[in-house]
């Protein structure tokens, strides 16, 4: 177990210069000067102003030594200033982070909360119309855009229904709220996201659930259990849902690239001021520090993601957990 | 010597998408108290299917079409899914052909032999754990508490086989139903095993179901032999009986494979 | 079951696609033509799904839009496929410290969000239908590589290869004329997915405006309006999305079907 983990660890170095090099060359591989095309708009800039600008971002450098010297400043956390209003590009992240995070986190806890109940009793009623109904609204859920979702919801919960309000995190008078109606302001204004963002993963991870519990139900040591005259509760759950469940856990890895690269879009939806809409505003006006950074930075976390899941799994999976004695 | 276990006229259906396969038909098969039955016969032949249809536990496509499994006097294949629970592992336990994919790999053996000690008498944690240790010296496991925290895949295959035999006379069964328990095992393992196995028998008085298409097993420990082909029983008889005077056809194709290779 | 599957997901696919190429004999109007009659107009006899908010007909423009979504995904997962195919078979046949590094690649490309490699590097070459493609096949190719990877690597271990190597023919030329017909159902499933998959992403770009750039029509960028037309125009909204959602089934059918088919 010890080992495994060193060597996991280990691994994550050529990881982490693999994604600062790649982040690094699709940037500055790009046809055009950087500098231009920050200023392209801009068209009374002149030449010797350029020129400046480019000595000052050290972009008159050669290409490696460009990257080592990016890779320092990354390694300090200063990955330069946003070339749109001048504030270093950590502290804007670090403003947006913790929105993004928490909308994350409370949908991969929705997803668990629901897909994995929803999973067992599919499986248990194998074949049933509960079971092929459920399989094609599953289908149904992960083919269908995610923005287009948000928008159809925003129709029904905002405009038909009047229930929700349309964007934003918090009402406009929020600062003078009671903590209690804060609270409800949050999770009013935060159910859409949550909900838009967690129904991809919903299906993925219920159709998971399901094939699990179904495969575990067929093993051997589900004979075993009946053998022993065990009823049929404690046979489903001791014995088939823990072997079940145990290899979801690495699926709470997977799915991160997966609602970082959603929260792009239903932050700008929603109007959400998370890490995702500053990348898409960062897009959108070429602000080529802001998007490495941001890059690099969804990388690392969805290899984090990645590795603390692997690491999870080896601890609650016996067999990894004590090897071979 | 009277008759434990009745089984008359099972017959039992795989219902597959496009067809039904019957893999029982009529089966009639009586194990007295305190012998050792062995049902013989090559793989696909029903034996068992025949073995789980005693208590119910096929899997779900398998459907019992009719036929009563008499158990000194009550009718299992009538009884609802509680009461059969009731018996299952109390007085009718198993043991299998893979012990260690027959345990469950994510609890450790003291978990599963406390399971089976604590199921069908209540018992408080600390007798729980004093029967348990028993049982592993019954066994013959030598460092019983190191054991119990073990986890399946952390001992061999001989030594879960042992786990699983303590697990199955947890409840002190009047049968046991042994479905190839030494198969996947080495040969000097085998050995071991059966010999522990007649040995509890002696000791504690079940009966015993062995299935096998190892017909030298059959030789060596069955007081009568019952050969099944197609899901049909074709003969039964004493174990000196059949091997000096096999009737049915198949049951002397079966004696005369052995006697070539010289394993008989 | 799976033919029935496939059946279904290829007439909608099969559909789609006629509906693409026949657009300029199909669609009832100019897709950029403006009906003076009015802008926002419901779906009528006239409109059959009515106008947007220039006034032009939403029909026209989905169907047009079509041409634009299918091609961007057929085009990108054949550039994906073809990466995927080079780097999974040299990873295969040659093993060894060319496979671990090709393996190392295909886990850190693995390691960034899709949208956003593809948004980031849309931002700096600036968004174009040409670019698009290029920019999802090389950004979609790691699962065909590891397929095709994994593919060969089986084979190099079955018997029937080992002993046609021991008569003396040469293992790639051997691999190679198996691989083929073995490699050909799965990648086959990877693509249609992927397809799907690129419509996706193109749709989602085009509709954060960073894709398909107006006029031209594409399903991702008719969305754009909807945000503004919440509540007043629900066509906008409805029809666009209905025609991604079938066009992702249709593909997801399509796939489910030949995995079925293929075992």
């Amino acid at each position: 177990m010890l080992t495994y983990i060193v060597r996991r660890l280990l691994g994550i170095i050529p990881m982490l210069l693999g994604i600062t090099v790649l982040s690094f060359l699709v940037i500055k591989l790009a046809p055009g000067k950087p500098v231009m095309l920050q200023y392209s708009l801009n068209p009374k800039i002149s030449l010797e102003e350029i020129r400046r600008l480019e000595k000052l971002e050290g972009f008159d450098k050669p290409l490696h030594i460009q990257y080592l010297n990016w890779l320092k400043n990354l390694s300090r956390f200063n990955f330069g200033r946003s070339f749109s209003d001048g504030r270093p590009v950590t502290e804007k992240i670090i403003e947006r982070l913790p929105v993004t995070l928490a909308i994350n986190i409370l949908s991969l806890l929705f997803i668990f909360a629901i897909a994995l109940p929803w999973g067992i009793k599919c499986a248990l009623k194998e074949g049933t119309f509960f079971d092929n109904a459920s399989a094609l609204t599953m289908f149904l859920l992960f083919a269908a855009p995610t923005f287009w979702l948000a928008l159809l919801l925003m129709q029904l919960f905002c405009i038909n229904l009047g229930l929700l309000p349309i964007s934003g995190i918090a009402s406009l008078d929020f600062e003078y709220f009671p903590w209690w109606k804060k609270l409800w302001d949050l999770g009013r204004h935060m159910f859409l996201p949550v909900l838009v963002s967690s129904l991809g993963g919903f299906a993925g991870v219920s159709r998971y659930m399901r094939s699990n519990m179904i495969e575990a139900m067929n093993q051997p040591y589900i004979y075993t259990a009946r053998a022993k005259g065990l009823s049929e509760a404690t046979v489903i759950y001791k014995h088939a849902l823990r072997n079940a469940v145990l290899p979801i856990v690495t699926i709470i890895g997977l799915s991160i690239p997966g609602l970082l690269g959603g929260s792009i879009i239903f932050e700008s939806i929603f109007a959400i001021p998370g890490i995702g809409r500053l990348f898409y505003e960062a897009a959108t006006m070429r602000d080529l520090n802001l998007i490495m950074a941001e890059v690099v930075l969804v990388a690392i976390l969805t290899m984090l993601g990645n590795l603390i899941a692997d690491i999870a799994y080896a601890y609650v999976d016996p067999r990894i957990r004590y090897g071979k004695r | 010597m009277g008759n434990l276990l009745e089984i008359r006229n099972l017959k039992v259906n795989f219902n597959l998408d496009d067809q039904v396969i019957t893999a029982v038909d009529g089966v009639d098969l009586d194990v007295r108290e305190g012998e050792v039955l062995v049902l013989a016969g090559e793989s696909g032949s029903g034996k068992t299917v025949t073995a789980l249809s005693i208590t119910r536990l096929l899997p779900r496509t398998a459907e019992i079409v009719s036929g009563s499994v008499m158990l000194r006097g009550k009718d299992l294949a009538r009884l609802s899914e509680d009461s059969l629970a009731a018996i299952r592992g109390k007085e009718i336990a198993y043991i299998f052909q893979e012990p260690s994919s027959f345990l469950n790999p994510v609890y450790t053996i003291g978990n599963q032999l406390l399971e089976a000690i604590t199921l069908h008498h209540g018992k408080d944690k600390e007798e729980a754990l004093k029967e348990a240790r028993e049982l592993l010296a019954l066994v013959k496991i030598r460092e019983p508490e190191r054991v119990l925290l073990d986890y399946p895949h952390q001992l061999s295959g001989g030594m879960n086989q042992r786990v699983f035999l303590a697990m199955a006379l947890a409840c002190r069964p009047k049968l046991l139903i042994a479905d190839e328990p030494t198969t996947s095992l080495d040969v000097t393992v085998e050995a071991q095993i059966l010999q522990l196995l007649m040995e509890l028998k002696m000791r504690l008085g079940f009966s015993l179901l062995f299935i096998t298409h190892n017909l030298s097993i059959a030789r060596r420990i069955a007081d009568r032999v019952s050969v099944m082909y197609k899901g049909e029983v074709v003969e039964e008889a004493l174990t000196e009986d059949i091997f000096k005077a096999p009737k049915h056809s198949h049951t002397r194709e079966l004696i005369r494979a052995y006697e070539k290779i010289g394993r008989l | 079951m799976g033919s029935k599957r496939l059946l279904f997901g290829c007439l909608i696919i099969g559909i789609f696609s006629l509906l693409a190429i026949a657009a300029p004999l199909v669609s009832p109007y100019d897709p950029s033509s403006i009906d003076q009659a009015g802008l926002l107009m419901p779906p009528s006899a006239r409109h059959l799904l009515g106008t947007d908010g220039l006034g032009r007909d939403l029909l026209s423009r989905i169907i047009y839009g079509a041409r634009i979504s299918l091609s961007i995904g057929l085009i990108a997962v054949g550039i994906s496929v073809a990466i995927g195919l080079v780097f999974g078979a040299v990873s295969g046949f040659y093993g060894g410290l060319i496979d671990s590094l090709i393996m190392r690649f295909v886990d850190i490309m693995l390691c960034f969000p899709t949208f956003y490699l593809i948004l980031a590097v849309t931002a700096i070459l600036g968004p174009s239908i040409f670019n698009i493609m290029i920019i999802i096949g090389l950004t979609s190719w790691m699962g065909t590589a590891r397929l095709i990877r994994a593919e060969i690597l089986s084979l190099k271990e079955r018997e029937f290869i080992q002993a046609e190597r021991a008569i003396g023919a040469s293992s790639s030329r051997i691999i190679l004329r198996h691989l083929i017909p073995n490699a050909i159902g799965p990648v086959m499933v990877n693509a249609t997915l992927g397809i799907a998959g690129a419509i996706l992403v193109e749709s989602g770009l085009s509709f954060l405006g960073l894709g398909v750039q107006p006029p031209t029509p594409s399903w991702g960028n008719i969305l754009i309006e909807s945000k503004s037309t919440l509540g007043v125009a629900w066509w906008i909204t409805v029809f666009p999305g209905a025609a991604i959602l079938t066009t992702i089934l249709g593909f997801n059918f399509i796939a489910e079907g030949l995995k079925k088919k293929i075992g």
